[in-house]
């Protein structure tokens, strides 16, 4: 168990304890005196509480969110304290209201489902693929890709599930392109960016042009931001981060459309992650500390052993070829 | 001297919504992911230390300078790190402003999220803190409606509570399960 863990556990018991019938004054003392005893205690009961507090907005679902729209409740107290209404409605009450919300949520925010054909690009480890788009805009698909469609007269709609993909967008006035990727929503009118996307984090990069970039939950959209050319915006769970007025950048990460990748005091590895992106043998790097190097340089996708060779070379570290990988060491 | 409820105040307005920035920043540098809890800890505790002197006028620089400074520090004191941290380190200023984006949730949106996080949690802990939350139940009373002991009632109200707590702070929301250890009376109705 950390400092930590145990700081944050002893912060959550003094919490529920104070919301008890039962403190007493003796109790009180002994908070006291744990609260002044370090400001690392203050800090996890503030922010243990605080967040506690926020919780407590899930009551205003019995004041406004009962199907129907009848009050299920009178009254939406505010602290804890008011809480202690007992009102002998079962707790499948209060879920229904749940659910009533994230359904009037969801219906009111976008309800349109069309039927249309969709179009469905795998890429293999390694290849890349050009697609020509019914519009006129091209896409190119990076290795180890998986992406889907679907164009109407009405909407342009493109899924990246997994990889990374480069698209040159034909303007249509008042038609945008929505590209979807995990829970990012990117729209443009026409413009050329690239859209990346491995487990749960996305990153956009653009080189022409303005794109919007959107969180999206289910059909909600939470936050936007407009980058521009020459921007990047990484995301992961609810976090952005953008990158502005990086030209090299963009181009850099665009370096796979030539197959070459780009690194830049890039740490070994995820130089080595980069490459096994491309190649079916893994690069596997067996000590911390190389893995820390940091290298950089513009070298072939396609041909991990040139970039080993130079590890070797350069760097002096022992390289391994057995069937399965290439292992890299001190 | 400012005094505890100014800087209490303080820390929950302008410094927690800094914490999914803060751990971050702390976990891009700094190598051992098991270490980015306690890091987070102490920075909150300098950051405490120092607001008693007054209140920094600027949060998220002040914040952010006293989290780089401890990592250096303990960078120094373990030795193990490569000069490829530090100098990392040293441009921090700059990087600061590439978070652009922060938590300034709506009521409506805090709503979201918070249920966002109540979805996390399994479903017996859900129910337990929606007893409390909507309810208003002691643990006593939820012992009672659920046929389950007081101990165990609490213990998943504390688990409940941190991941909650992660989750709206902008971390994953998970439950830890080993941080307790169960009462010895825990289940017995």
């Amino acid at each position: 168990m950390n400092r930590s863990d145990q700081t944050d556990a002893g912060a959550a018991a003094w919490i529920l304890a104070q919301e008890e019938d039962c403190w007493s004054d003796a109790a009180q003392a002994d908070f006291e005196a744990w609260f002044a005893a370090s400001d690392a205690n203050k800090a996890a009961y503030w922010r243990l509480k605080h967040s506690w507090r926020t919780a407590d907005r899930i009551l205003a679902l019995g004041a406004t969110g009962a199907p129907g729209g009848e009050h299920a409740f009178d009254a939406a107290p505010s602290g804890y304290s008011g809480v202690r209404w007992r009102v002998p409605a079962s707790i499948a009450a209060a879920v229904v209201a749940i659910a009533g919300i994230g359904y009037n949520l969801s219906e009111g925010l976008g309800g349109r489902e069309t039927a249309v054909a969709t179009r469905q690009f795998d890429t293999a480890v390694g290849a890349r693929q050009i697609i020509e788009l019914a519009d006129g805009s091209k896409v190119e698909l990076n290795t180890a890709s998986r992406a889907r469609a679907a164009l109407t007269e009405k909407s342009r709609e493109f899924w990246l599930e997994e990889g990374e993909a480069y698209f040159e967008v034909k303007h249509r006035d008042g038609l945008p392109f929505v590209v979807h990727s995990g829970n990012r929503q990117v729209t443009v009118l026409g413009t050329k960016f690239s859209v990346r996307r491995i487990g749960s984090e996305v990153a956009v990069s653009v080189l022409e042009g303005r794109v919007r970039v959107e969180e999206v939950e289910g059909k909600r959209r939470l936050r936007s931001t407009v980058i521009a050319g020459g921007d990047i915006a990484r995301t992961d769970g609810p976090a952005t981060l953008l990158i502005s007025r990086s030209e090299a950048k963009v181009q850099n990460s665009l370096a796979w459309r030539d197959g070459m990748l780009n690194f830049d005091q890039t740490r070994l590895a995820e130089a080595a992650a980069e490459f096994n992106r491309y190649n079916r043998k893994p690069i596997v790097i067996t000590d911390a500390d190389v893995a820390d190097i940091r290298i950089g340089g513009t070298l072939p996708a396609g041909s991990p052993d040139a970039f080993v060779r130079l590890l070797h070379d350069a760097y002096g570290l022992k390289v391994v070829h057995s069937p399965q990988a290439i292992e890299i060491s001190n | 001297m400012v005094d505890d409820e100014k800087i209490e105040a303080w820390f929950c307005r302008e410094v927690l919504p800094l914490e999914r920035s803060l751990v971050h920043f702390i976990r891009r540098n700094w190598r051992v992911a098991d270490d980015v809890m306690d890091l987070r800890q102490d920075v909150y505790q300098s950051a405490i230390a120092g607001a008693r002197a007054g209140l920094p006028l600027n949060t998220r620089a002040y914040l952010f300078t006293v989290a780089r400074n401890h990592l250096i520090n303990c960078a120094k004191r373990a030795r193990i790190v490569s000069f490829d941290l530090v100098a990392d380190l040293e441009t921090i200023p700059r990087d600061i402003d590439m978070f652009e984006t922060e938590r300034h949730l709506e009521a409506r949106d805090t709503l979201h999220h918070v249920l966002a996080g109540l979805q996390k949690l399994s479903p017996r802990v859900r129910e337990i803190v929606e007893l409390r939350k909507i309810e208003g139940l002691s643990i006593k009373e939820t012992a009672d409606r659920l046929g389950i002991g007081k101990d165990a009632v609490n213990h998943q109200l504390l688990m409940g509570m941190r991941a909650l707590a992660d989750h709206i702070l902008g971390g994953a929301g998970k439950i830890v399960r080993h941080r307790y250890s169960r009462g010895r009376k825990a289940g017995k109705p």
